[in-house]
């Protein structure tokens, strides 16, 4: 682990709004695919960019930026989801898909994981969310989420078995 | 500034400790604690609770139907900044309490290595379950649950994720490969 | 990679906010009311501290608890149903992760 102290001038280089627009799109999306629900996944996301604001004075580095929005939009994502203490609250048919690029494989597919990811439990919802949208590896995501590697490793094994079986059972999967 | 989110309601608990079956004897550890939880429900708040509860949502649909058999839920949870805040004798104030003929443990764990320990426990009447107790402790989070009555294990698994709030401090970041 | 885990990369890739986010930023930093017109969710006050709002949670609650009626009975159940399932929450958690380090341990 290394420590980075910025010169002075590159201090002033911690720019609030090219930090926000470099890592909007991480901190929304760790917050819509974990709660599912596009507003208020913006509304968690701004409060994110809030308390980064706030606290920019402690942030060491980009690097570091970009570490700490990744935490606190992991904390405050699953902060929003206990307090409203219930899965979706729309039918997920209804939910409005935010506007993506043309992705490869089969958006249909695609489209279900979503959902699907959405009705896992706290824990493994975020592990699948820290390994496929930010490509984490099982250890920096224990360390994110502060839980064992074991329990981060079974998460990931037990949470693919579950959509394998779950794509199987609706006719979708590997072609 | 600490954050003790007290939940309990007031107008009620004084009504409602006569259904709890073991004293917590925890109250030193709100203290220290950042984060704590307390709720103690039994009677007619839990079943005005039961009441408004969404039977179409699948969450709320399980609670609904866990409740429907008891009489009590209690509920102490406290989150540390530091380690080192609850010792073994919190631990042993609540097992000692839990002991035979009343109460039988079903299962416990223990990690050294993680300084994690987690004990499940009924109380049995004969052959029927009239009470659950749950203990577990990290080694910055201290939780006990007493259900007073007959609860579906299995179900009242499936609810729960399993980590505690994660904290957020400005650290240093590994450098990613 | 085996497909599964490509399509949840594909599935789960980052997505831009909407086109207003920055915008309701800015103007939460300069404690401008956010644009009432951003969609069904709207704030009708500039977001307090998360302090403040557990404090103003609690101060509702006790207001709430001194009334009397129809409305205070509705507000007291509510709040009950959130504590129930909270405790519930909070038990099935602990049970979960007992169930799966005992998972781990008999692999």
């Amino acid at each position: 682990m290394t420590a980075t102290v910025l010169e002075p001038s590159a201090q002033a280089a911690l720019d609030f709004a090219g930090l926000m627009k470099q890592h909007q799109a991480m901190v929304f999306s760790v917050a819509y695919h974990y709660l599912h629900d596009r507003e208020v996944a913006r509304e968690v996301a701004q409060e994110v960019f809030l308390g980064l604001h706030r606290n920019l004075a402690a942030i060491q580095s980009p690097a570091h930026a970009g570490f700490w929005l990744r935490k606190v939009a992991v904390q405050r994502s699953i902060d929003e989801g206990r307090r409203r203490l219930r899965r979706p609250q729309v039918p997920l048919e209804d939910v409005a898909e935010p506007a993506v690029e043309a992705a490869p494989g089969d958006p249909l597919l695609g489209e279900t994981l979503r959902k699907l990811i959405a009705t896992l439990a706290e824990a493994p919802r975020m592990v699948m969310i820290l390994r496929y949208q930010e490509d984490l590896d099982p250890m920096e995501i224990s360390e994110v989420l502060e839980i064992p590697l074991a329990t981060v490793k079974s998460h990931l094994q037990r949470s693919l078995a579950l959509l394998r079986e779950k794509l199987a059972r609706r006719g979708l999967g590997e072609r | 500034m600490k954050l003790a989110r007290a939940l309990t309601l007031a107008a009620a608990a004084s009504a409602v400790l006569f259904a709890q079956q073991f004293k917590f004897n925890l109250d030193h550890l709100a203290a220290k604690a950042s984060d704590t939880v307390d709720v103690s429900l039994s009677g007619p708040l839990l079943q005005l609770g039961a009441r408004f509860l969404d039977s179409h949502d699948p969450d709320e649909a399980k609670v609904k139907k866990m409740i429907a058999g008891i009489e009590g839920i209690y509920v102490r949870h406290f989150e540390f900044k530091q380690e080192g805040a609850w010792t073994a004798g919190d631990l042993e104030g609540v097992r000692s309490q839990l002991k035979a003929p009343d109460w039988q443990r079903i299962v416990g764990w223990k990690s050294a290595e993680d300084g994690e320990t987690a004990e499940v426990y009924l109380r049995l009447e004969g052959s029927k379950m009239t009470g659950v107790a749950i203990l577990a402790a990290q080694p910055k989070a201290f939780t006990v649950v007493n259900i007073a009555g007959p609860v579906d294990l299995d179900a009242l698994s499936q609810l729960g994720g399993h980590f505690g709030v994660p904290k957020v401090k400005p650290d240093t970041p590994k450098q990613k490969k | 990679m085996d497909w599964l885990e490509q399509e949840l990369k594909s599935a789960l890739a980052r997505k831009e906010p909407p086109p207003e986010f920055a915008e309701g930023v800015a103007k939460a930093l300069d404690g401008v009311l956010p644009d009432a017109a951003s969609g069904p969710r709207r704030n009708l006050v500039a977001w307090p501290s998360r302090t403040a709002r557990r404090w103003l949670a609690a101060a509702a609650a006790i207001l709430l608890m001194v009334g009397g009626g129809a409305g205070y009975r509705w507000h007291q159940g509510v709040e009950a149903k959130r504590q129930v399932m909270l405790a519930f929450h909070i038990a099935g958690g602990r049970l979960n992760h007992l169930r799966t380090h005992l998972k781990e341990v008999s692999q």
